[in-house]
């Protein structure tokens, strides 16, 4: 269990989203969203060169 | 209605499901669900997979659409012909992941409508405007109930705050309480 600060965090950011235009929350969001992606993607393109890379992949999606 | 919008402030992950609903809004009535609809509304965190909720469809129509997502760009992961993988997953009431060609996430997890839970997400679908996105989602009040009735871990727990901050004072608690019964009795017996 998360100690109470991070639920707060989470209601801070909400109540940010809340009274800002999407335009302006998006500009945090984005890149967060976006490295996340391309960071992951970017593992698993490398982990596919490796011997065995795919059946590694396959078991790592299957604990998903 | 359509969103008119700059592609620059779209992450990802919204392009990837409007691609995606886009080519399947073409086949049969969907539904985003969980995870998405939050990070859609600004949640400040990142998902791999997206869960989407398809009416239970034959296997004429879902080789349609297979083909079709194919022609988008798009690949299931699990191996087979579309009948086969109708058959040994939709069948099954087991998803199949799409990801485009080449890439590993993110991910669409794709499943048909398997109860009356489900076919009643799909006929309350949604737009939602604040995502900007022109997506069908199911409602904020299913998308609270599932995940403090059902899911609860804590990222599931804060996904429903963070909508019930967004939609203060807009959330219609009845049917909260309604779709929390039908969860209880579908996917908790």
């Amino acid at each position: 269990m998360r100690d109470k600060t991070h639920m707060e965090q989470v209601e801070r950011w909400a109540l940010f989203v809340k009274n800002h235009k999407r335009s302006e929350w998006i500009k945090h969001v984005k890149p967060l969203i976006d490295s996340q992606i391309n960071m992951a993607d970017r593992f698993y393109q490398k982990l596919k060169k490796q011997k065995n890379g795919m059946e590694k992949i396959r078991r790592l999606k299957e604990r998903d | 209605m359509a969103v008119n919008r700059s592609v620059s402030d779209k992450t990802l992950l919204d392009k990837f499901v409007e691609d995606f609903t886009a080519v399947v809004g073409r086949h049969c009535k969907y539904v985003v669900v969980s995870g998405f609809v939050a990070i859609a509304h600004g949640r400040s965190r990142g998902t791999e997979d997206v869960d989407l909720i398809v009416e239970k469809i034959g296997v004429k129509e879902f080789e349609a659409l297979f083909k079709d997502l194919a022609k988008n760009g798009f690949e299931c992961i699990q191996p087979g012909t579309p009948e086969e993988v109708y058959t040994d997953y939709l069948l099954e009431d087991a998803s199949i992941r799409f990801v485009r060609k080449g890439s590993f996430v993110p991910e669409m997890e794709l499943k048909l409508a398997k109860d009356p839970l489900d076919e009643y997400q799909i006929k309350k679908r949604v737009r939602l405007p604040l995502t900007g996105l022109n997506v069908y989602y199911s409602s904020i009040e299913t998308n609270i109930a599932f995940k403090e009735e059902y899911l609860k871990s804590d990222k599931d727990l804060e996904d429903a705050r963070h909508l019930r901050i967004i939609y203060a004072g807009k959330i219609d608690e009845k049917e909260v309480i309604k779709i929390k019964k039908m969860i209880k009795r579908y996917r908790l017996r």
